[in-house]
């Protein structure tokens, strides 16, 4: 039975009568961003001091080239503080017999041309790649890059992804997280790779503050929390990234 | 992707809108059945005891039947059945987004009502107790993409962003009172009565399913349900074409 949408909805009018609330208040829409389902994290530094490079640039290139994506789903690949997310857009998809490879390059003005293959598996949804590139004629030997520390008690985190002008509108990040102690003026360090929102970590030590960045779209967005207990939700802008739904 | 946020609120729009005129409509109507019959059933003081009478009624509650059968000189049992099953297809256009949308009411309840005329001089005038068990009571908006829908440079099918699903579900038991215009058996072979009343709802479950990209949205089921909880009265306005048997 088919009527006018007058009379669709005529039951919830009649209950809405003595009912104050709108059934629609302070829901919002969330949308996910795991639409790159195999994705790399690639972040490049100078070999010899762990600094981000200045001017560094990426290009892709190889057979699946045309199914690689930013993480926004753009094919513009830029590195910010010298890290991009890269994936494989939902049209190619790695089979046990048939792993997906692509060529990275990283150029920058007076360092050594480097490429690095990247390959996805099918076991491996995400993966870091640490580039070091060397100054050209540089014989001094790659430092080693110190993994964070391990504290006793794991630490959740609940990343929302907000919007400006959208109030309405509610963005679950999968994306990999940097971090690094509050005015320690030291370099971010890997956090993690945060899925639909959350991450669980046991890098983060209880009464220290934090700075949480990660890189969506060619920007970086952070957030600072100090930590003194086992979970927390955090809001993140997401500035431009809001355009991309 | 605003439609779905867009759709949340024109659907309350919707219902706040309609809610009022469809009632003053109702009323309106009401008024002028009621001055137009009362006054040439008033003055029967016939004995409803042991008579019958089957019924035809059309109202809020949209369309059903009862058997109303005279079990006291002042009281009258009444079994019946309502049912309601509306849905609508693509009712709803979003300027920036090709979407299909479905609305949709379905009620079905099994009512047992005692009519009480307390004033013989007066038949006309009733009021009206019993119960009612809601077999189905449910309300459901569902969206979704009809075209493919942009990320970056990636091109998604509607499958891959999802649909989004709400459900509202009253189902159960519920008490009912109001009062009956006219007699509730007719004096003769046919009479039209009335039935202004309501029905006091169990607090409803809410459900909401997101696919897709839209998986996120579940988690909305708590505030979807603090904003309905209190939409328990059902009003009825209903017309009733009796037949004495």
């Amino acid at each position: 039975m088919k009527i006018s949408i007058k009379y669709s909805w005529i039951i919830i009018l009649l209950l809405s009568v003595f009912a104050c609330k709108k059934p629609t208040e302070n829901i919002k829409l969330i949308v996910d961003t795991d639409i790159l389902k195999y994705t790399a994290f690639i972040r490049v530094t100078d070999a010899a001091t762990g600094n981000v490079p200045a001017n560094a640039q990426i290009t892709i290139s190889g057979n699946a080239a045309n199914n690689v994506y930013e993480l926004s789903g753009k094919k513009n690949f830029n590195l910010v503080q010298g890290v991009v997310t890269i994936g494989l857009g939902p049209a190619l998809t790695p089979t046990l017999a048939n792993p997906v490879n692509c060529t990275v390059t990283i150029t920058a003005n007076g360092y050594v041309t480097t490429t690095k293959t990247i390959t996805f598996t099918t076991d491996k949804s995400q993966q870091v790649i640490n580039i070091q590139i060397a100054k050209t004629g540089s014989t001094t030997p790659p430092i080693i890059i110190p993994e964070p520390i391990v504290y006793p008690t794991p630490v959740a985190l609940t990343f929302i992804g907000t919007c400006t002008n959208r109030r309405d509108f509610e963005i679950r990040p999968s994306v990999y997280i940097l971090f690094r102690e509050t005015g320690s003026g030291l370099p971010y360090q890997y956090l993690g790779y945060m899925d639909k929102g959350e991450i669980t970590t046991t890098a983060l030590g209880q009464g220290k503050t934090y700075d949480f960045q990660t890189t969506f779209n060619g920007e970086d967005h952070a957030v600072t929390q100090k930590i003194v207990n086992a979970s927390y939700s955090l809001t993140l802008n997401m500035g431009n990234a809001c355009n991309n739904f | 992707m605003p439609y779905c946020s867009r759709f949340i609120k024109y659907m309350a729009v919707c219902i706040q809108a309609y809610m009022f005129n469809k009632f003053l409509f109702l009323i309106s109507l009401l008024i002028l059945v009621i001055s137009g019959s009362l006054l040439a059933q008033s003055n029967a003081p016939d004995p409803i005891l042991k008579q019958k009478s089957v019924k035809l009624n059309l109202g809020s509650q949209g369309i059903g039947s009862e058997f109303t059968y005279g079990v006291a000189t002042k009281v009258a049992l009444r079994l019946g059945l309502n049912v309601i099953p509306v849905s609508v297809n693509n009712a709803f256009d979003f300027a920036d987004f090709n979407s299909t949308s479905k609305a949709s009411a379905k009620f079905t309840n099994i009512h047992l009502l005692a009519d009480y005329t307390p004033f013989t001089a007066t038949p006309a005038f009733r009021l009206v107790a019993g119960v009612a068990y809601f077999a189905r009571a449910s309300g459901n908006m569902q969206v979704q993409p009809k075209d493919n829908y942009s990320y970056g440079d990636i091109v998604l099918t509607p499958e891959q962003v999802g649909y989004l699903d709400l459900d509202i579900n009253w189902k159960g038991i519920a008490p009912y009172a109001g009062i009956g215009l006219f007699r509730v058996i007719p004096a003769h072979r046919f009479n039209v009565n009335v039935d202004l009343g309501t029905y006091y709802l169990k607090q409803p479950d809410v459900k909401i399913i997101g696919t897709g990209l839209l998986k996120g949205n579940d988690k909305q089921e708590g505030q979807l349900h603090e904003n309905v909880k209190d939409y328990r009265w059902l009003p009825v306005v209903q017309l009733n074409f009796s037949y004495k048997l």
